[in-house]
């Protein structure tokens, strides 16, 4: 295997375990790779107020902090994925650059400590890359460029 | 919970009113406000009653008091429960609010509920939580109509402090009893203990439950010192909040407190990249919306 050769993703929507709801970013990093009881002690609740712009707002804890946040449904036509390394057992020389879907995701709970989530937050912008990247890479149909003609 | 349901007849009398804590101290559970009320003419009377403070008397004595204080018809009484969950968050939001803080919003608010009750409250007093002067001259600017007596062992001076101390304390005890935990985990025990951090029963649950992503069940209140010992061995947390803008950990934090993540970090320039993005070098587009390039993972 050399470096910078071809990472090799297989994104696979169907069959693998659909985690819609269960997948939550914590505005902290937790030093930890693996498993845990995250439904058994992760527990959160309707905060009974909207948001600006109609958000629904949900609160939890997590170490003692009050965590504020809302349910996030991924934009059309995008998906998220849980990937993990392709098991190397395998003869093939480039399996250690290979990932497979493990699950995946329409919706992400997004958490603030301390503050109200907010359309103003850096991850909600984040997702204005979306529609710049179809401005730019959709192709223009002939009749649209002679409609722009000066 | 209180009495509040039924207005007394004797309250356009001036009426006098104690508030006590109980469950400061404890490193779990939640912290009970209370506070008895009774008209003045009633002050004799009340002496009579041996109420004591909480804290001399044996559970039972003060399970027993408690009952005969609520069927006095001449005494009224309210609680206010705060939460564990509460007292973490409020001591680990970015601006720290203190719990003496905390003490003095919870007994403002108990006598905001009972002026609003339509009780005629002119004095009222109060076991001291820091400073008995500042605490006084913050109740007597909030309530100008009311004297108030802010002192040290109010709870033995005064009987009708000794019976908030009664209420809350009972209170306390029979909520941590009581206490419905958040966790559905199947092995968490409900031996608590009294919940003070020197208590052998409480230090062995504490022990017992300690998690290494979760570090607690929410009953425990996680700003507590004693809570550092338990998290030493489980996974390091790193959070946003405590990075000032330019990726510094911002350590200004009270005595008490406790910062859940500053064990084993290395550079602060390393710890906000291992945070989040930063877009450095690219477009400002995608600076304000932390993307990055990702080339290879």
């Amino acid at each position: 295997m050399e470096k910078g050769g071809a990472t090799k993703i297989d994104l696979n929507r169907d069959g693998v375990e659909n985690l819609s709801g269960r997948v939550h970013l914590l505005p902290c990093c937790i030093k930890h790779d693996g498993p845990t009881e995250v439904s058994n002690y992760f527990k959160p609740k309707p905060s009974g107020v909207v948001g600006e712009d109609g958000l629904q707002l949900q609160q939890s804890h997590f170490r003692g902090r009050l965590l504020e946040g809302t349910s996030l449904q991924l934009p059309n036509n995008y998906s998220g994925f849980v990937l993990g390394k392709k098991n190397s057992s395998s003869k093939s020389v480039d399996s250690s650059d290979s990932w497979e879907t493990l699950a995946r995701f329409k919706h992400i709970t997004y958490w603030n400590h301390d503050c109200v989530p907010s359309q103003n937050d850096d991850f909600f912008r984040a997702f204005h890359w979306i529609t710049v990247a179809e401005a730019l890479h959709n192709p223009v149909t002939p009749e649209e460029l002679a409609s722009f003609t000066l | 919970m209180g009495s509040e349901a039924t207005l007394p007849e004797w309250a356009s009398e001036p009426c006098i009113m104690g508030i006590d804590e109980a469950g400061r101290g404890p490193v779990l559970g939640p912290m009970v406000y209370a506070c008895l009320y009774c008209p003045l003419s009633y002050k004799k009377t009340l002496a009579t009653l041996s109420f004591a403070d909480s804290k001399t008397l044996k559970e039972e004595k003060r399970e027993e008091l408690f009952e005969a204080l609520k069927a006095n018809d001449s005494i009224g009484w309210a609680v206010d429960v705060i939460d564990p969950k509460e007292l973490s968050a409020k001591m680990l939001k970015k601006n720290k609010i203190n719990l003496n803080e905390i003490s003095h919003d919870s007994a403002m608010g108990l006598v905001d509920r009972v002026l609003k009750i339509g009780v005629l409250l002119t004095e009222v007093y109060i076991d001291t939580v820091g400073d008995p002067g500042k605490y006084e001259a913050k109740m007597s600017k909030n309530f100008p109509s009311i004297k108030f007596v802010v002192a040290k062992k109010a709870d033995s001076l005064y009987p009708v402090v000794s019976g908030a101390s009664i209420a809350a304390k009972v209170t306390r005890d029979r909520a941590v009893r009581e206490w419905v935990l958040d966790e559905t985990a199947d092995n968490i025990q409900r031996n608590f203990g009294s919940g003070y951090p020197g208590d052998p029963a409480t230090k062995s649950w504490l022990e017992n439950h300690k998690h290494s992503i979760f570090g607690f069940p929410t009953l425990v209140r996680f700003s507590w010192g004693t809570c550092s010992t338990y998290f030493k061995s489980g996974a390091e947390v790193l959070w946003e909040s405590d990075l000032d803008e330019d990726g510094n950990g911002n350590n200004s934090n009270g005595k008490r407190q406790l910062k859940l993540n500053n064990m084993g970090f290395t550079s602060s320039k390393k710890r906000s990249e291992e945070i989040e993005s930063s877009g450095k070098g690219r477009s400002r587009f995608f600076q304000a919306r932390k993307l990055e390039h990702l080339t290879h993972f």
